[in-house]
């Protein structure tokens, strides 16, 4: 009664490994611990038993007659688990290694109700080739039909309609001389063995690039619009099956060859719509999103490959790429996607920019800096739409990017934002307009300090203002820091000082002698502020 | 044994012969009926009694015209005085339960001498049951009947060996639940309904697991063939050849499992070929050889299209493309970019193609026979077939095939059985017709049995082809 018990004890043991091997991955101490303590009671059964058989029931397990398992649902049922694939017996026999233990633990963690499991239990269990485990398997439930056996085997029996001439065969044998020649068996060599060796080297585990061969073959050997649509679905499943493996040069491959075929004459339009179909499944949704997810689990991927990939991708890839933006965790992963969305984007820059209505705030940002960095300045129209987005990260993108695009409509929209109540905006703004450098620009900064309320802002802030004058270094700016920078006031003395110095930093920036020569003459002013700022000046106007 | 040869029979014209089969028939059942009843009521129970009474009037009639009357069972199959019991399928089962209480009490034959009674029906019958709990149940039913004067017994003639009977078994019914999923597997295509691969799996696994233990049992099956089912079997046989080629390529398990599903679906796109065409017995039009042509494409279509793309489906379809363009490209479909055939497509091209030889098709019932079809095959080696892997094809099927019939030196006329690995020339021997001219029962002989001289017993001195005489290897090999 002790055996059943420790039986009893082990198969439920099962239940409760199945569940942790399923959640833990293989060196974590749980999985470790659940894993030894199962081969412990194995070893404890063992010293007073050879082997354990456990019979499989449709829902009840025996142990030597006796029931260790039973449950009459239909989920979580290992005895139905076991018995629906055919398995009937199963043994474990003493010193049953660890390495198999864990195997067919993992083995039976397995969600068998997947549909892409295209493997049973035992089938499994087979592939393992265990040495300590044996099963019986009845394999009638693999037959639709249980008495074929039989039928086919009389059936083929009685197929001797005709008499057979055994006698007459007795007689040609016993008649005729001439021996009947066999082929003789063929000796084989050293030599052979060695090719033999080759061609198994030789046979390559990926079969994919063979069968897209085959596949471009078939183009040629296809003449109904139902050959090419059964063709068309067959590369994008090779295409699909490709990327899930993460395998790109392929697809490159073939997309390569389809745009030759595409862009050469040999085919006519009806057969090159087919084949355009292929490409645009390339850049379609579920390509794209998968080959997030393999970007996405770390795998490393030469950038070179990604880019060929890219460059025979269509615009249907924009929204793809636009949605696995936000979803993906990796930094690597983003990369790839934003430098794809670089190189495609422009194919379609209206489709781009619809990116930049995403709730997700990180995804504007980037379709921003994507339209930055393609440089197209129909974008302009869309980015002065997001100048009042929510986010500062946003605006001050688009800020940047409207600095560095240009056109009708900026200025006014940065102009506003010199006004924005966050510094950050406003600084990116005021960078924005020295990038344009145009006179309009000019003219608006210059408004802008020139402004009775500008002195009241922050000093770095105005700084940052008077030495982005200093860039365009026109006689119009020379005048007018030189003028402030000799300014002085009754009232309000500390912030004209400020101002003064804001001139002085500037006027180094500006340079030259003139500059020099003025800023000489306040090097000794009472104030420190400006004293400090003129001697810097002065250093940095020297230098230049 | 008591042999009562049909030339001692008076002539009978063919209707004749039809009624004495359609009484031989009814014979098997109702003894069949009577022996099962009387397992769970007693011989003179009435409806036993009333069973009894039948067959003795069958018994009765049969003796009137043939004055003995000898049932004996030979394989898996009954024989009235030496002429075989055909049967339609309702009487399967009660054929079947027969044949196996024959066999445990090895009970070989029933010889009924004169009319009987029914109390001498009742004694067999009695006998027949009792014996069925002893450890010697011939002997016990033999004692109990010694003391009926028309009828005896005779023990059942060992025509296999003991220890290869349950193998042989396994293998005849793992070849049969190939053949039966394959027929399925293609119906389902058909009619495009989802095909079940971990059947497929299951199914080919235990071929390679008999491949591994019993190659020559399972490559003999391959020898028996099926011309109405010949596209099932076709698929089966080129599965199993091809797996027992990669085993001796030294392919590992999971190879020779992907190798033997890939084979099964190889013809697939022949399904698409009108039935007009696959079954037309003369030659083939151009226009006909242009459909014919399109079965590979057609395999690579429909294999695709089955389920989401996997390393499986893309082995399968490059074999269906590939099996028959040859390895020097010289066959069907033409190629534009030069490819080298992979591995498992030359393979099975060599499997498709002796197959397809020595089987009986629409177009040549007379299949060729084994050694035939593989001179054949060395012609083609080094154009059409891969040299290397021929070599080893020939290796693997040996001198003396399954199936070869065989004239031996001591003037016994046999088939192959079972090749020999070890020595080439020296396969285990059905033999068929006995030194004195007649007709055997098949025993199996083994060519490497010597005598107290040490001279070899019996071997080989000539081959001949069982098909040129009629020689149905299924009545022999299963």
């Amino acid at each position: 009664m002790d055996d059943v018990k420790a039986v009893r004890d082990i198969i439920q043991s099962f239940s409760k490994s199945k569940k942790i091997l399923r959640m833990y991955p293989e060196n974590n101490p749980i999985y470790m611990n659940t894993l030894d303590e199962d081969l412990s009671k194995f070893k404890d059964f063992f010293y007073s038993k050879d082997a354990m058989t456990l019979l499989i029931r449709q829902n009840e397990i025996l142990y030597d007659t006796e029931q260790v398992y039973a449950n009459q649902e239909k989920d979580d049922n290992l005895a139905l688990f076991f018995f629906k694939d055919g398995l009937r017996e199963i043994t474990f026999h003493a010193g049953l290694p660890r390495e198999e233990l864990e195997s067919f633990l993992k083995i039976i963690s397995m969600d068998f109700n997947r549909d892409t499991m295209d493997d049973d239990i035992v089938t499994l269990f087979w592939e393992k080739d265990f040495q300590k485990i044996q099963y019986v398997v009845d394999d009638l439930v693999l037959s639709d039909d249980e008495d074929y056996e039989t039928k086919a085997v009389m059936e083929v029996k009685e197929k001797a309609s005709e008499e057979d001439n055994i006698f007459k065969a007795y007689e040609d044998a016993i008649k005729q001389d001439e021996e009947v020649k066999d082929v003789a068996i063929v000796p084989l060599l050293d030599k052979d063995l060695q090719l033999l060796l080759k061609e198994l080297d030789n046979d390559s585990t990926d079969k994919t690039p063979k069968l897209i061969d085959i596949l471009f073959e078939m183009i040629y050997l296809s003449e109904t619009a139902d050959d090419f649509e059964a063709l068309v679905t067959a590369f994008k499943g090779s295409i699909e099956f490709s990327i899930v493996k993460g395998d790109i040069v392929p697809v490159t491959q073939l997309l390569a060859r389809l745009k030759q075929l595409i862009d050469g004459d040999e085919f006519s339009a009806d057969v090159k719509k087919h084949l355009k179909k292929i490409i645009f499944f390339a850049g379609s949704d579920t390509i794209i999103s998968l080959l997030g997810e393999v970007l996405d689990l770390g795998q490393e991927t030469e950038e070179k490959i990604l880019d060929d990939f890219i460059t025979y991708l269509d615009k249907n890839s924009i929204v793809p790429f636009m949605k696995i933006l936000g979803e993906l965790k990796s930094i690597h992963a983003r990369k790839f996607v934003i430098d794809a969305l670089i190189s495609i984007g422009n194919k379609d820059i209206t489709i781009l920019a619809k990116g930049l209505s995403d709730s997700r705030w990180y995804v504007v940002r980037n379709i921003i800096y994507i339209l930055r960095k393609i440089g197209d300045k129909k974008a302009v129209d869309y980015l002065l739409k997001t100048v009042k987005h929510g986010d500062v990260r946003v605006k001050k993108e688009v800020i940047r990017t409207l600095g560095e695009l240009g056109g009708a409509g900026v200025l006014q929209a940065l102009r506003e934002c010199l006004d924005d109540p966050d510094v950050q905006v406003r600084a990116a703004s005021l960078k924005a307009l020295v990038n344009i450098g145009s006179e309009a620009a000019k003219r608006i900064i210059l408004n802008k300090v020139s402004d009775k309320i500008f002195k009241d802002r922050e000093f770095e802030e105005k700084k940052e203002y008077f030495e982005s004058l200093a860039r365009w270094k026109d006689s119009e700016i020379f005048n007018f820091l030189t003028t402030t920078l000799k300014q002085s006031t009754f009232f309000g003395r500390a912030k004209n000082y400020e101002n003064r110095a804001c001139s002085a930093y500037a006027l180094g920036i500006f340079g030259g002698s003139d500059a020099l020569a003025i800023l000489n003459k306040f090097k000794n002013d009472s104030n420190k502020q400006f004293r400090d700022a003129v001697h810097i000046a002065i250093k940095r106007a020297g230098n230049g | 044994m008591l042999f009562i040869l049909r030339s001692s029979v008076p002539a009978m014209d063919n209707k004749e012969d039809i009624e004495i089969n359609k009484t031989a028939r009814e014979l098997v059942n109702q003894i069949s009926v009577v022996l099962k009843t009387s397992q769970i009521h007693d011989a003179n129970n009435v409806a036993v009694s009333s069973m009894i009474d039948k067959v003795m009037a069958i018994i009765n009639t049969m003796i009137l015209a043939e004055r003995i009357i000898a049932l004996e069972l030979r394989g898996d199959f009954f024989y009235v005085n030496d002429t075989r019991i055909r049967y339609p399928l309702e009487y399967l089962l009660n054929f079947d339960f027969l044949v196996r209480e024959f066999k445990k009490r090895e009970l070989g034959s029933l010889i009924f001498k004169d009319r009987l009674s029914s109390d001498d029906i009742k004694i067999f019958v009695k006998a027949f049951i009792s014996s069925g709990f002893s450890s010697t149940p011939f002997d016990v039913m033999q004692e109990k009947v010694s003391d009926l004067k028309n009828f005896s017994v005779e023990r059942l003639k060992n025509i296999v060996d003991r220890d290869t009977v349950e193998p042989r078994k396994m293998v005849k019914k793992t070849y049969f639940n190939a053949v039966s999923f394959t027929k399925g597997v293609i119906n389902k295509i058909k009619s495009g309904e989802k095909v079940n691969i971990k059947k497929a799996k299951r199914v080919v696994e235990t071929m390679v697991d008999q491949i591994l233990e019993q190659e020559q049992l399972l490559l003999g099956m391959t020898a028996i063939k099926d011309y109405d089912e010949y596209t099932y079997h076709h698929s089966v046989n080129v599965s199993v050849l091809s797996i027992a080629l990669g085993q001796r390529l030294g392919l590992n398990k999971k190879k020779l499992t992907d190798l033997g599903i890939v084979a099964i679906f190889h013809d697939i796109g022949k399904m698409e070929i009108p039935n007009e065409i696959l079954n037309k017995p003369t030659r083939f039009t151009d226009d006909e050889w242009k459909i014919i042509r399109k079965h590979p494409a057609w395999g690579v279509k429909s294999l695709l299209g089955l389920k989401k793309l996997d390393e499986l489906t893309i082995k399968s379809a490059i074999v269906a493309f590939e099996h028959h363009m040859n390895y020097d490209l010289s066959g069907y479909p033409r190629i534009r970019k030069r490819i080298e055939l992979d591995f498992f497509s030359r393979i099975i091209s060599l499997a498709d193609q002796y197959d397809a030889m020595t089987s009986a098709r629409v177009y040549s019932r007379i299949p060729m026979s084994p050694d035939k079809a593989l001179s054949i095959m060395m012609e083609r080696s080094g154009g059409q077939l891969d040299p290397l892997l021929m070599k080893f094809f020939i290796n693997m099927i040996g001198v003396f095939p399954i199936g070869t019939l065989v004239m031996l030196n001591t003037k016994e006329l046999g088939l192959v059985y079972e090749s020999n690995q070890l020595f080439a020339s020296r396969p285990r021997v059905m033999v068929i017709i006995d030194k004195d001219g007649k007709r055997s029962t098949g025993f199996v002989v083994d060519l490497t049995e010597k005598n107290d001289q040490g001279d070899y017993i019996r071997s080989i001195v000539k081959t001949m082809d069982p098909n040129k005489y009629n020689i149905n290897l299924a009545e022999y090999l299963l």
